[in-house]
């Protein structure tokens, strides 16, 4: 499940930045290496709310940093709503 | 704005780039027009963002200081309500003092506000992204009447209540027009555009003005070129369109190629206000004008929600909220103020009175005894500003920056089509010169990282 939304969060993210799947690893930070500003930040949690059917709370917008961060975060709001 | 500055990015990366646009002008909302020997900025009449924001960058890039003379006008806007008035300047401690003197009692609050909107950390606004700009004005003020002070310009250059205003873009405006605003190019904003449009075509770049595009063509979902309405069918990898999103969806792309859940969200969505515009040519011995080049605000109330509603419903019972400029020439002046797109029969009953009330209210305002310096004058309704710029309704900025209505995917680059870019004010993405200004820099920037793949997946 893990790898299938990882699969998915590079396809967003390469959407949103422009950088081909590829060139993202899980590690990539998408401020530093992908030139993620504060408005794709916020198009990118959009696209991941919309994809993945969650709600991410305003103050996690900047936590979503790098592939595994999102995952993560995800895989946790996911989690709680089975709950 | 934002199409010739991706197309300027593109061409001078080397790509071959043809730039259709359907007016006889370049710029949009970015240009200027001729009667004798007035010349009157159309609708965009200054800009900010250049000396601290992302315009500054592009302009560099792009050579655009070698060819124009830029000047700033400080202060940038003057607002002025029945109790108060207060002044945005170039230095920020200046218009801090002006704020913290007009209302001493939240000193100390005007401070935290400033500080929040110039704070380094560029993802802060990022964390207010549902928030529209009440709550965050909330956050810091409990005064109605500095609220409404502080938001009347984001009223007019967003079309918005700040109860409606996504905190994260009026934040964005705050900082660029207000904080680093007042620019205006000599000569005018068209010597902006024709500027950039030298750019492009000195970079290699094909421009063709009176040529709209009848249709994006695609092939296995992806597109293949367009379709202009003189010129055929023009092949192309990647297409852009700075043009409306639901004609660039519905019309040219055709509604059968674009997906259901968009269609039903377009359908839902809301558009901009746009905005009732009259030109006045004044004589030269005009001495009541005031200084030129500044954007002077009236309110005359503070309720800017009732205010949006009324002028929503083009209810204009109460003139009391505009926006005058004088150009820096001194030989023009032009009044704004929010209106609905109506019926044609609405605007050619209404278009002559409504432009005598909004004289009378400059002149009662703003500028005394303007009425006898009047030697030419004209009006643009939204209907004007549909007919040349294409605007859905002659939506002045856009989709409404709410919070709901941000920064959506689909609105840069659909995901069920592939080449597909869409720049400008309708991507969710920004608003104002320096908002599509970057907007274009960053689908030019895109597009060529989606080039640069392909060439070394083909040397590979």
């Amino acid at each position: 499940m893990i790898e299938n939304i990882e699969k998915d969060i590079i396809a967003i993210i390469s959407e949103v930045s422009g950088y081909e799947p590829e060139e993202i690893t899980p590690e990539t930070d998408f401020f530093k290496d992908l030139e993620v500003d504060s408005i794709k930040a916020i198009e990118i949690t959009v696209a991941i709310e919309k994809k993945f059917k969650i709600s991410v709370r305003d103050e996690d917008v900047p936590k979503i940093a790098t592939v595994k961060q999102a995952v993560d975060l995800i895989s946790n709001l996911l989690e709680n709503k089975k709950i | 704005m934002s199409g010739l500055v991706c197309g300027c990015y593109l061409a001078k990366a080397g790509l071959k780039v043809l730039m259709a646009e359907q007016h006889h002008k370049p710029g949009g909302y970015c240009t200027s027009f001729r009667r004798g020997r007035f010349t009157f900025d159309a609708a965009a009449h200054s800009f900010g963002g250049y000396a601290h924001g992302n315009l500054g960058k592009i302009f560099k890039d792009l050579g655009i200081d070698n060819k124009i003379n830029i000047k700033q006008h400080d202060p940038s806007n003057v607002i002025t309500s029945p109790d108060h008035t207060v002044s945005f300047w170039a230095d920020i401690d200046k218009t801090i003092d002006v704020f913290q003197s007009v209302f001493p009692k939240d000193a100390d609050n005007i401070k935290r506000f400033f500080n929040f909107l110039t704070e380094p950390d560029s993802m802060s606004f990022a964390r207010i992204r549902s928030w529209t700009f009440k709550d965050l004005l909330d956050k810091y003020f409990t005064n109605d009447r500095i609220q409404a002070m502080l938001s009347f310009p984001l009223y007019g250059n967003g079309a918005l209540p700040p109860s409606r205003m996504s905190a994260f873009i009026g934040a964005r405006i705050f900082k660029e027009f207000l904080l680093d605003g007042g620019y205006h190019p000599a000569g005018g904003m068209q010597v902006l555009s024709d500027a950039l449009a030298a750019i492009f075509k000195e970079a290699g770049g094909d421009l063709r003005l009176s040529t709209a595009v009848k249709k994006i063509t695609t092939k296995n979902s992806e597109v293949s070129g367009v379709v202009l309405e003189k010129g055929g069918f023009v092949p192309s990898l990647y297409v852009i369109s700075n043009s409306d999103a639901r004609r660039t969806f519905l019309t040219l792309l055709g509604k059968n190629n674009v997906e259901q859940d968009l269609k039903d969200r377009m359908a839902r969505m809301v558009p901009s206000l746009s905005t009732f515009i009259v030109y006045l040519g004044v004589d030269q011995a005009a001495t009541t004008l005031p200084v030129s080049g500044v954007n002077y605000w009236y309110l005359s109330q503070y309720d800017l929600s009732t205010a949006y509603l009324s002028a929503k419903k083009g209810d204009f019972r109460d003139m009391g909220r505009y926006l005058v400029h004088v150009s820096p020439d001194r030989s023009t002046v032009i009044a704004f103020m929010n209106a609905p797109y109506g019926s044609k029969r609405y605007w050619e009953t209404n278009r002559i009175v409504l432009s005598d009330r909004l004289i009378k209210a400059v002149e009662a305002n703003t500028i005394p005894g303007l009425s006898k310096y009047i030697v030419y004058k004209e009006t643009a309704t939204p209907r004007t500003l549909q007919r040349y710029t294409l605007n859905h309704a002659g939506s002045a900025y856009g989709w409404e920056s709410t919070p709901f209505q941000l920064a959506d995917p689909d609105f840069r680059k659909p995901s069920f089509i592939r080449g597909l870019y869409l720049t400008g004010h309708w991507t969710t993405h920004g608003l104002g010169i320096p908002g599509v200004a970057y907007v274009g820099y960053d689908t030019a920037r895109m597009v060529l990282r989606k080039k640069t793949h392909n060439c070394q997946k083909m040397l590979n």
